[in-house]
């Protein structure tokens, strides 16, 4: 028995620490785990992948988990991403999570083998117990609870291991460990297919790769113009016009240029590229800018 | 052939004059015995007007290189120059470098590498450089400095290659060593090397992106697959190349150079200066009826695998001299010529490891010939015993040095 599990979550979110509680909680249950993580350089916002491997054997594998039983999709928008490729290779009758109040998102993905689909709202939980949308807790929680084999009180005491590791407040961990359990007592295992899939394997012979003239380089002077960075948000900045007084500080302060100035110097916010660093928030002296949950991907 | 004049030169007179001849525009330079005697004389005709280029002294050779590789790629002819520990702390860039595809020119000058430190030479600087993607010539005369500068530059800069070249050469040995060197024309050497013209040059106007982040293991295993096929078709480029040079100054250069191998039954494998040793050793031999016969790695990136396959196939004995050690394992060269004719059905016998010349270490020409001795007692064996190359006078002379030292110290 295998049982592979992959997070997709957005650089901040904690889908490795996530990966890392769920490993942490089947191994108090006494069996064999391997969790890792790959992302690019850090960023905040730019998608994370992180697996964790269950078995009750020697785990004889590594890296991309190329066949998931069970994905845990940490932010919705990622299924816009074509970068970062969420349903990949999911089995026969596997389980896709949605961190989301409602199903709708992945109907617009066009999967050809039939999954399970399960979902909740991660985000709102966490909003309402530690009042940041992190959910590495909430996440490992509701994996632990689909697959069946972790009882509470271990996924209580693994969410304590990884939390205390990174360093948190004892107010913090606590907090996380209701939201777990919250989390866990809402949902309810599901069985997991976990039949041997089969993949052909094509090598790409190196005359193709190596077609043309062999010198391929990237001379571009930059792509970020052709990357929506928008669907990184998490909380959308919105001005309120009447409270502006066009001091220009979010101006000064945006360190993507996402803020251009009206006529009159109050600010435009371009939603295509503002990463939600809400700098703009946070700086603004007349407190005109407000907050609001991201929930659509565009 | 127009006029050719001829001057005793040191092998950096003849790396200056290689990047005089070659018309470089742009010298970043940091100085390190024993390559400064080059930057040197360039930076005199820089102030004497001789040669209308840019030298730059920069606060490291790192810095030097990552100059180097930028203006190569704003379309500047490049030249620099160092050895040993400024070679290694640039090292990092020289794989940069490669990856911009950036064909500029690197003069090495050998010194054993610390610690213990010492200033003369063996290859364990170069050989570090061995997988940066730098296209490698080793010198053994001061002439083929100068010869193999030009045509660095040309198979660097050849369309279908695009990567930077390193030319070796021998501190001491060849470096502070003067020899007759013919020095081509101005005019043919730039009919021979036609100004650089850079792809996809940028400028502070037109920003270009080089060796852009990949973090994607498909995508970067693609570049180097890119980069391997280039650095492989250099080989042939090299040859044409040298075959145009032959025509115009009358001076061959294979990749592979052979001496008396021909019919030989035991050949001796070795590169840069040392092999004029290995030469004389080898006629010496041949004077006593020995069928003895040498090959000298011209090319050592890529490595000329299937010429080293041909030219040693069939033979009873080989020896492979390396002036280098991998601490641990042995000789460097030793396993790619081993790697080179695995497969061939009528490998040698015998093919045994040579270390010697480290530091600097001279050799004898006694030594040279005791090289073939060695080979041909061993032939037959499984195990052949390595051969570490010391003459007794000089541990005895070490020892003495040892005992000295500790005296001193109590």
């Amino acid at each position: 028995m295998i049982i592979r599990v992959r997070f997709h979550g957005r650089g901040g979110q904690g889908a490795k620490t996530a990966s890392r509680i769920l490993g942490t909680s089947c191994f108090i249950e006494g069996l064999n785990v391997q969790d890792s993580p790959v992302y690019g350089a850090e960023r905040r916002g730019a998608p994370v992948t992180a697996f964790t491997r269950i078995s009750d054997e020697q785990i004889l594998e590594r890296g991309y988990v190329f066949d998931p039983d069970l994905i845990v999709v940490m932010d919705p928008t990622l299924l816009d991403s074509p970068a970062a490729r969420v349903t990949d290779g999911i089995r026969k009758k596997g389980v896709i999570f949605l961190n989301s109040p409602s199903v709708t998102h992945i109907t617009k993905q066009n999967i050809a083998s039939d999954f399970r689909l399960v979902n909740f709202d991660l985000t709102n939980a966490a909003m309402e117990m530690l009042g940041k949308p992190i959910i590495s807790s909430a996440s490992a929680a509701a994996a632990a609870r689909l697959i069946g084999m972790v009882k509470e009180s271990s996924l209580e005491q693994a969410i304590e291991t990884e939390l205390e590791e990174i360093g948190l407040s004892e107010e913090t961990i606590e907090k996380n460990v209701l939201l777990g359990r919250k989390v866990f007592s809402s949902l309810e295992p599901v069985e997991l297919m976990t039949e041997e899939s089969s993949r052909e394997l094509k090598i790409a012979p190196l005359e193709l790769i190596l077609e043309g003239n062999g010198l391929e380089d990237i001379t571009a002077a930059g792509n970020s113009s052709v990357s929506r960075t928008g669907s990184w948000r998490i909380f959308k900045p919105v001005v309120d016009y009447e409270k502006c007084t066009a001091c220009t500080v979010c101006y000064a302060y945006c360190p993507e240029s996402a803020l251009t100035l009206r006529q009159d110097g109050k600010p435009v916010i371009d939603y295509d590229n503002c990463k939600g660093c809400l700098i703009c928030y946070r700086e603004c002296p007349p407190k005109a800018i407000t907050l609001e949950r991201e929930v659509v991907a565009f | 052939m127009t006029s050719t004049r001829s001057m005793l030169m040191t092998g950096n007179l003849a790396a200056a004059w290689g990047a005089r001849l070659g018309r470089a525009d742009y010298i970043p330079a940091y100085p390190i015995t024993p390559q400064t005697e080059i930057i040197e004389t360039i930076a005199k005709w820089v102030r004497t007007g001789e040669i209308d280029a840019k030298l730059v002294q920069m606060e490291s050779e790192h810095s030097m290189l990552t100059a180097a590789g930028a203006a190569s790629l704003a379309g500047a002819r490049v030249f620099t120059a160092t050895s040993s520990q400024g070679l290694l702390y640039a090292l990092e860039m020289l794989y940069n470098i490669a990856g911009w595809r950036a064909p500029m020119v690197l003069v090495n000058v050998a010194r054993a590498l610390a610690a213990p430190i010492t200033l003369e030479p063996d290859h364990n600087d170069i050989l570090a450089a061995r997988d940066s993607g730098f296209l490698q010539f080793h010198a053994e005369t001061c002439q083929e400095v100068l010869d193999l500068i030009l045509l660095a530059y040309r198979v660097a800069e050849d369309s279908s290659v695009l990567l930077p070249a390193i030319v070796n050469l021998d501190g001491f040995y060849l470096s502070f060593t003067r020899e007759k060197v013919d020095l081509p024309s101005e005019e043919d050497a730039a009919a021979f090397l036609p100004d650089y013209k850079p792809v996809n040059p940028f400028s502070a106007s037109n920003p270009v992106s080089k060796g852009a982040t990949v973090l994607n293991g498909a995508l970067y295993s693609y570049f180097k697959y890119h980069m391997h096929a280039s650095s492989l078709r250099a080989r042939d480029v090299f040859e044409k190349a040298s075959a145009e040079f032959e025509r115009m100054f009358g001076r061959s250069y294979s990749p592979v150079e052979t001496f008396m191998a021909d019919d030989a039954e035991i050949v001796l494998v070795i590169s840069n200066s040392f092999s004029t040793i290995g030469k004389q050793a080898v006629k010496r031999l041949r004077n006593r009826g020995i069928q003895a016969g040498l090959i000298k790695l011209r090319m050592l990136r890529p490595f000329p695998s299937s010429l080293v396959a041909r030219y040693l196939s069939g033979r009873r004995g080989v020896a492979v001299f390396d002036q280098n050690i991998s601490l641990g394992f042995g000789g460097i060269i030793y396993s790619e010529v081993l790697t080179s004719l695995y497969h061939r059905r009528n490998r040698p016998q015998l093919i045994l490891p040579v270390i010697g010349g480290l530091g600097g270490k001279q050799i004898t020409i006694e030594e040279m010939e005791r090289i073939f001795e060695a080979t041909k007692n061993e032939l037959g064996s499984e195990s052949p015993e390595p051969l570490f190359l010391m003459r007794s006078e000089e541990l005895e002379r070490t020892m003495n040095l040892v005992k000295t030292a500790k005296e001193v110290h109590s």
